[in-house]
């Protein structure tokens, strides 16, 4: 049990985690449909309360996250390193956003509670704005510089490099907002349809950018579908605007040579993983699959055997819960993970809120450190 | 005098006309009750909110998603449009009432608007003070309305922070009023740790559980007298 009578002596403990092989061994043997040394733990945002970190990047702020590339990639490896994290997923932020790749007005995080950057304007906001709608220059629009800027540190340090986007349904429904187009696709679905090629053909141009910079074969190519979730879409409704274009999406990675995928299947999704199942013929196995705590580890290793299952440890148990709380839910899964067919990667089950406590990080360490070895 | 008969079919027009999403259709029934004398106040509950009431169920049993639900309720505005002029005054003094906000650093609205619709087609006065909501803006509109209930959202890990900051601020202008609070991140465990009075899984349940903490202050107040 951890307390903070005797964290210290635990801290210490937990940084004993002797890794026997380093973070691309481990995640190559993944790749390799191999056992690594024990569960590697996914890196999912930078946790701002980390002892020591202020001390050492001083600059570093909430907004770093969206505008500082350079100080961002250091302080991730630093991060990673103080939990034994291995870098995966890893990236900027999304390279693609449809609300401000498009020319919406967006706004850093700033005050006291905000820890992500919001669309203030959307570029979209009649029918005739759907019609009027420009392609964004794939090089220059929103973030995408600053995106390619820690892709080329990335590279600098021999790692995959990471190309992340929203999945075309949450990039077309950032450029005119949800509640627009949740309306356009029972009243009008021919402007949904609109936008969701527009916001593929971006995602394909900003994609063939980074294939032209770096090389297919070094990319990890990353994708989050938050507004497919049933929390939001139907089934039915998944099938008619979101399937098609991950369709697309997976034949031009394959026609194009990018041979990793990594895709986290965000929040509640458990009426779309038939769907998804059938996606998962076209994509290269083994995919990195990150579920949220909504979706059971073994149901998603029932549906997905061939594919490496991340998650799903629920992300506010790590800023509101107790280090015995993240521990036992680590333990948990591990146990469940471990059995996975197509192997597995301990992390939460989302975004890691900035203000999670290390205590409760150092717990899911511990859980690994206890529970995540392989024999 | 229109028949009874003729009473159920509008009733029932209004009613289908918001559970199948259609605008059209809700001001024409909308119309022809006023036109055949059926009051509007009737009009509203037993036809346009029994529709969004049952839209409410489709959605908390994942039959209904957020499209649906906001297709839904612009049929409901629409024929709340042709009918709230022609409604008693007397009829909507009693009322409940619910300030309404997304938590100061927030932006994402959509649940706050989906519940701020549920709470509108039970027949509360919603005073909707939008998103990024500063927390001192919750307990000035409070006492402005004297809301018997807040309900305060939040998407974000980290605005959820604001929340027992803000209801601490509430409770200490007004002990009585109901808090509730909602969002992605939040749980009911969550809730009370931030000392809340409740919590709503989804738009669907918040009226209810609004409505069951009114009446239980209600009574706790009737006891301590």
């Amino acid at each position: 049990m951890l307390n903070r009578q005797n964290q210290q002596n635990q801290f210490d403990k937990i940084r004993k985690i002797e890794n026997r092989v380093t973070t691309k061994e481990r995640i190559e043997a993944l790749f390799n449909y191999q056992k690594p040394d024990r569960v590697p733990i996914g890196y999912q945002g930078i946790p701002i309360r980390t002892p020591g970190l202020k001390e050492r990047f001083p600059n570093f702020t909430l907004a770093s996250n969206y505008n500082d590339p350079e100080t961002t990639f250091y302080v991730s490896l630093w991060v990673a390193k103080q939990y034994s994290w291995d870098l995966i997923p890893h990236a900027f932020a999304h390279t693609i956003l449809g609300g401000w790749d498009f020319g919406g007005e967006i706004q850093m995080p700033r005050g006291e509670y905000q820890d992500s950057l919001s669309i203030k304007s959307y570029p979209v906001k009649t029918e005739s704005d759907v019609w009027n709608l420009k392609m964004p220059d794939p090089k220059t629009a929103g973030g995408i510089p600053m995106a390619m800027k820690f892709a080329k540190l990335q590279e600098k340090h021999g790692f995959l490099i990471g190309f992340f986007t929203r999945s075309p349904f949450c990039v077309a429904s950032n450029i005119c907002g949800l509640d627009l187009f949740g309306r356009w696709m029972i009243k009008k679905p021919e402007l949904c349809h609109k936008l969701l090629r527009m916001a593929t053909d971006h995602i394909f141009n900003v994609l063939q950018y980074w294939v032209d910079t770096f090389g297919a074969e070094k990319i990890l190519f990353m994708m989050s579908s938050p507004s497919e979730s049933n929390q939001v879409i139907s089934p039915k409704q998944f099938k008619k605007f979101a399937f098609p274009y991950h369709v697309e999406i997976q034949n031009k990675l394959r026609s194009i040579g990018v041979r990793r995928f990594y895709f986290h299947i965000c929040g509640e999704q458990n009426l779309n993983l038939p769907y998804l199942a059938e996606l998962s013929s076209l994509w290269v196995h083994p995919s990195i699959l990150s579920f949220g705590h909504e979706v059971d580890l073994e149901i998603a290793g029932k549906y997905f055997p061939k594919d490496i299952i991340f998650g799903n440890i629920e992300p506010v148990v790590f800023q509101s819960g107790t280090p015995e709380q993240v521990y036992e839910l680590c333990k948990v899964a591990l146990e469940k993970g471990k059995k996975l067919p197509g192997g597995f990667i301990l992390a939460p089950g989302c975004g890691l809120p900035p203000l999670s406590s290390p205590d409760n990080l150092y717990a899911m360490t511990k859980a690994v450190n206890d529970f995540g070895w392989y024999n | 005098m229109t028949s009874e008969e003729r009473t159920r079919e509008i009733l029932k027009g209004l009613y289908d006309a918001v559970v199948e999403y259609d605008e059209e259709a809700a001001v024409k029934w909308s119309k022809k009750a006023l036109e055949e004398g059926i009051d509007a106040y009737t009009a509203i509950t037993q036809g346009l909110a029994a529709g969004m009431e049952k839209v409410g169920e489709l959605y908390a049993n994942y039959e209904y998603f957020v499209p649906e639900l906001l297709s839904c309720a612009d049929a409901l505005y629409a024929g709340l449009e042709v009918l709230r002029p022609h409604v008693k005054v007397k009829q909507v003094e009693t009322k409940a009432k619910i300030v309404l906000g997304v938590i100061e650093g927030d932006i994402h609205d959509i649940g706050k608007n989906l519940v701020k619709i549920m709470f509108d087609a039970a027949g509360w006065v919603v005073y909707d003070l939008g998103k990024d909501v500063k927390l001192e803006k919750f307990v000035e509109e409070q006492q402005r309305t004297s809301a018997e209930v807040v309900g305060i959202s939040s998407l974000m890990s980290t605005t959820m922070l604001a929340m027992p900051k803000v209801i601490k601020m509430i409770k200490k202008q007004n002990p009585n009023v109901v808090v509730m609070v909602g969002g992605a991140p939040l749980n009911l465990e969550i809730a009370k740790q931030y000392g809340a009075d409740g919590y709503a899984k989804n738009a669907g349940e918040a009226v209810k559980e609004a409505v069951r903490l009114v009446n239980m202050k209600k009574k706790d107040s009737v006891h301590a007298k």
